[in-house]
């Protein structure tokens, strides 16, 4: 492109810095919210008062704190669900089916304690890890299934973990619905409620356990990646499938363990939104509304590039725009489903912005 | 166009500049080619070759410089101006769709190939050009029935059907049998006849450059080091100019013992990815401080055969011993355990991963070290000093072991490769096409680092498409065509003659010479 003498010229990067992805991350997300901005002037609000009103609520409000916090874990462990097997070259996209199947098994272990009948009758010390141990067992039992399935007849994982995601809707629609033995007592098609005394620990209606949980999990599976062994082999069958074989290492060992791994971590996010939230306790009646919020933890993904530590602050962000969207929402009276806008947008510039990860324009003078 | 004469300036070069950050691959490069000439340009990996034809061909824009065809200046926005005046390339890594017959790839990208396909008009034409080159070649074979020469072949055909006047071929030997080479150097001697000026780029090779050009163009880092009539150069003239010193064509070969048998393959049958067979019914043993050699042109079974030793592919039938111990169905993994080392013909696809430093491309050997992984903890200082070690001990070029494979040049990825496979001496090494595409002076590191090996007692199967490497290098010929061992000759005696004619499937001349 040719501007007063200028050309334009799109050059490809061979490299690019930590600080070079966090500033184009930065402007995809003013750019994004610029967008957005039209969406706002459409319905007649000044969209720097709708962005204040979002952000005050997200992240300086008493009630909307707790609640982006406590979504921004859920789509931390879903963001992790996504980055352990994407390392290894393998797309999960199956976090809902996972986290469904991971909830239904933490609540399981309860309901066989006899949480749902009697209350409680063991110490919380005792149901909660092992409501913990259940969700993960059950997340990575789903996450196996497209594991083998990939490991041992390379069949598309994309299309098997897809596909798991309506069947688990399904089941926990026959688990919970009415008739359904983890039905509420108001048997509105809601799951039944924990008891108070196995609630796990919340500080300021934040959910501490799984939030300290999530936080230690970034930092493991950072190590994981960046020093281990088993996180060596991952990183090598994701580059080169190949490369990696002619090693010695086992595609087999990598698609089961990745995708066991993966399904654990989006169950642990089941048991954190539905067993641990304040005010919830219970498989609610819209938990599909939670499936389709773990979409969110693929762009997380994506963004950080794999890195579990820069899925952190992406979170944080996704997690308050989806409780402050919703929030502007009734406030400024807009109409239904300006947070799902807001997130679409957002990640379609984002995922537009990786293209200067990868290029770069230069002014050159014409000679 | 006005008509063009036997030693007309066709194309000039003047003054062509590029650079790539950190480097000029072409340094002011003035040249010019006349009809009726074969041209060769020269030059190592590294040297500007591919940089230089891309811009001829108008695939990279220069950043100085003028391009004058048939005495006009030209500017290329792509490939298809540089057709639309006459210029024709034909590609080392063939550029084919293999499930079209020969006329539809033909007639694919031909302004005449609109809508509607001519294709009887086509035939015909096509036929009147086969029959002028006397090419013997059915219009309606799918191209994946081809051999390498033949595919070679519709290559050429394409680029004379769409015009062509100057025909620039990038490493036109490279895949061929020696009866096939023989044939392609014919029918572009007969080329030159019609005014149509051939522009071969070569790596290595020399004798060819010598037996067929008029002129060679000798470049070296980015810059022309000489301009030759080939009837004043030599051999060793040329290499000189290519790489800067000396080279030294015979290889010392030590003596070396011979000791007892590491590898014995008895009645070992592979299929391929397609299920069918690819090789079949070999047997042969490699002993302590042997080269064993493979010759063949590629295609014909080595690869899936050299896969199989390594554990990377099924054995349908037969035994594999290593150090009489039957390793027929073990994994690769543990076959590297056990003391062979696996030296890939794909060097950049599997031999090493592009994204990864020259530490982590080491570690494809190490990380199965406990010597260097304790707890699942790599030992990042210990893998790193390694690496340190390996890259002045095998000279790789590189400010430090953190660059990414994929910046370094074939070459250095190759040492890299090597310093890696050897650094676990291994007892048998399996190297498949070592110094395929590799300069003159890489390719005698390499070669030379396979004697110290052999001298250090390893035995080695070598797989080559290279005659003069098997011959120079091995103390055992098996010449292998479509699957099969054709003969096994003791490599100090074997006539060059006969292991090439073995090699192209010849059995009965062979037994004649």
């Amino acid at each position: 492109m040719k501007l007063a003498g200028y050309t334009l010229k799109l050059e490809k990067k061979a490299s690019f810095s930590g600080l070079e992805a966090i500033l184009i991350s930065v402007v995809a997300i003013a750019f994004a919210l610029f967008l957005v901005g039209f969406i706002f002037l459409q319905a007649g609000v000044n969209p720097a008062e709708g962005y204040k009103a979002i952000f005050t609520y997200a992240f300086a409000n008493s009630f909307g704190v707790p609640l982006t916090i406590n979504r921004a874990v859920f789509i931390l462990l879903s963001s992790f669900a996504f980055i352990v097997p994407i390392r290894a070259g393998l797309w999960n996209i199956g976090m809902a089916g996972q986290l469904y199947f991971g909830a239904l098994s933490a609540f399981g272990v309860a309901y066989a304690l006899g949480a749902r009948v009697s209350g409680a009758v063991l110490s919380p010390w005792v149901v909660i890890p092992l409501m913990i141990i259940g969700a993960v067992v059950g997340g990575g039992l789903i996450g196996a299934i497209p594991g083998v399935l990939k490991g041992r007849f390379n069949t598309n994982e994309i299309v098997v973990t897809m596909m798991l995601n309506f069947i688990g809707y399904w089941v926990v629609a026959h688990m919970i619905k009415e008739g359904g033995p983890f039905m509420g007592s108001g048997g509105e098609g809601e799951g039944y409620k924990l008891p108070a005394s196995i609630q796990a620990p919340v500080v300021s209606g934040v959910s501490i356990l799984t939030l300290v949980i999530a936080l230690v999990l970034a930092i493991l599976l950072y190590v994981l990646f960046t020093r281990t062994r088993f996180g060596y082999q991952i990183r090598a069958f994701g580059h080169s499938p190949a490369a990696s074989r002619y090693a010695g290492i086992s595609p087999f060992k990598i698609a089961f363990l990745t995708f066991v791994i993966g399904g654990a971590l989006a169950g642990l996010a089941g048991y954190h939104y539905f067993g641990t939230v304040p005010n919830l306790n219970q498989i609610p009646k819209n938990y599909g509304d939670f499936g389709d919020m773990a979409f969110y933890g693929i762009i997380c993904g994506l963004i950080s590039q794999g890195n579990p530590l820069a899925a952190i602050p992406l979170a944080l962000l996704f997690g308050g725009l989806t409780s402050g969207g919703r929030y502007v929402q009734g406030k400024l009276h807009l109409s239904y489903g300006i947070d799902y806008a807001l997130l679409g947008v957002l990640m379609i510039v984002l995922v537009a912005f990786q293209f200067f990860f990868r290029y770069r324009f230069v002014l050159k003078k014409e000679s | 166009m006005t008509e063009i004469k036997q030693g007309d300036i066709v194309l000039q070069a003047r003054g062509i500049t590029k650079r790539y950050p950190g480097l000029v691959a072409n340094d002011h490069i003035d040249f010019e080619i006349r009809a009726g000439e074969i041209h060769a340009i020269l030059g190592e990996n590294g040297a500007g070759k591919t940089t230089l034809m891309s811009i001829l061909f108008g695939l990279t824009h220069p950043d100085e410089g003028e391009i004058y065809v048939f005495g006009k200046k030209v500017n290329f926005r792509s490939p298809l101006d540089a057709i639309d005046l006459g210029i024709g390339m034909v590609h080392q890594a063939r550029k084919l769709i293999s499930a079209h017959t020969v006329l539809e790839n033909i007639l694919l990208g031909h302004p005449h190939a609109g809508a509607i396909l001519d294709m009887k008009k086509t035939a015909e034409e096509v036929k009147q050009l086969c029959d002028a080159y006397g090419y013997k070649i059915d219009l309606n074979a799918k191209v994946w029935h081809l051999s390498e020469g033949e595919k070679q072949m519709v290559e050429i055909l394409k680029a004379l059907y769409r015009g062509a006047k100057i025909l620039i071929m990038d490493e036109p030997t490279s895949a061929l049998a020696p009866p096939e080479t023989e044939k392609l150097l014919e029918t572009i001697q007969l080329m030159t006849k019609n005014e149509l000026a051939i522009v071969p780029f070569i790596t290595h090779k020399l004798p060819i450059v010598l037996s067929v050009s008029q002129r060679v163009t000798v470049l070296r880092r980015g810059k022309i080091v000489a301009r030759l009539n080939t009837a004043e150069a030599t051999e060793q003239s040329l290499a000189m100019e290519m790489i800067g010193r000396e080279v030294l064509f015979n290889l010392k070969r030590p003596d070396v013992k011979i000791g007892k048998p590491i590898l014995q393959v008895e009645n070992v049958s592979i299929y391929d990815d397609k299920d069918y067979w690819a090789a079949r019914n070999i047997s042969f043993e490699v002993r302590e401080g042997e080269i064993f050699g493979i010759a063949g042109v590629s295609g014909n079974g080595q690869q899936p055969l050299a896969e199989a030793l390594a554990g990377l592919r099924k054995v349908s039938a037969g035994r594999v011993l290593l150090q009489n111990e039957d390793v027929t169905r073990l994994s690769s993994l543990k076959r590297w355990k056990k003391g062979i080392g696996y030296i890939p013909s794909e060097q950049r696809a599997v031999g090493s991963i592009g994204d990864f430093s020259l530490v982590e491309n080491l570690l494809m050997s190490y990380y199965y070290d406990d010597q260097f992984v304790k707890w699942g903890l790599i030992d990042t200082k210990k893998i790193r000093q390694l690496a340190q070690e390996l890259i002045e001990e095998y000279n790789v070029a590189t400010p430090n072991p953190d660059v990414k494979a994929r910046n370094l040049s074939g070459g250095n990825l190759q040492k890299m490769i090597l310093a890696r496979v050897f650094s676990r001496k291994p007892r048998l090494i399996i190297a498949n096409l070592p110094t395929q595409g590799l300069d003159v002076g890489a390719m005698e590191f390499v070669q030379n680092k396979l004697l110290e090996e052999k001298k250090a007692g390893a035995g080695i199967l070598l797989i080559s498409e290279d005659l003069d490497e098997i011959m120079a290098l091995s103390d055992r010929i098996a010449p292998m065509y479509e699957g099969e061992f054709m003969d096994i000759l003791p490599g100090g005696s074997a006539q060059r003659e006969t292991v090439g004619a073995l090699m192209a499937g010849h059995k009965q001349k062979a037994v004649q010479a």
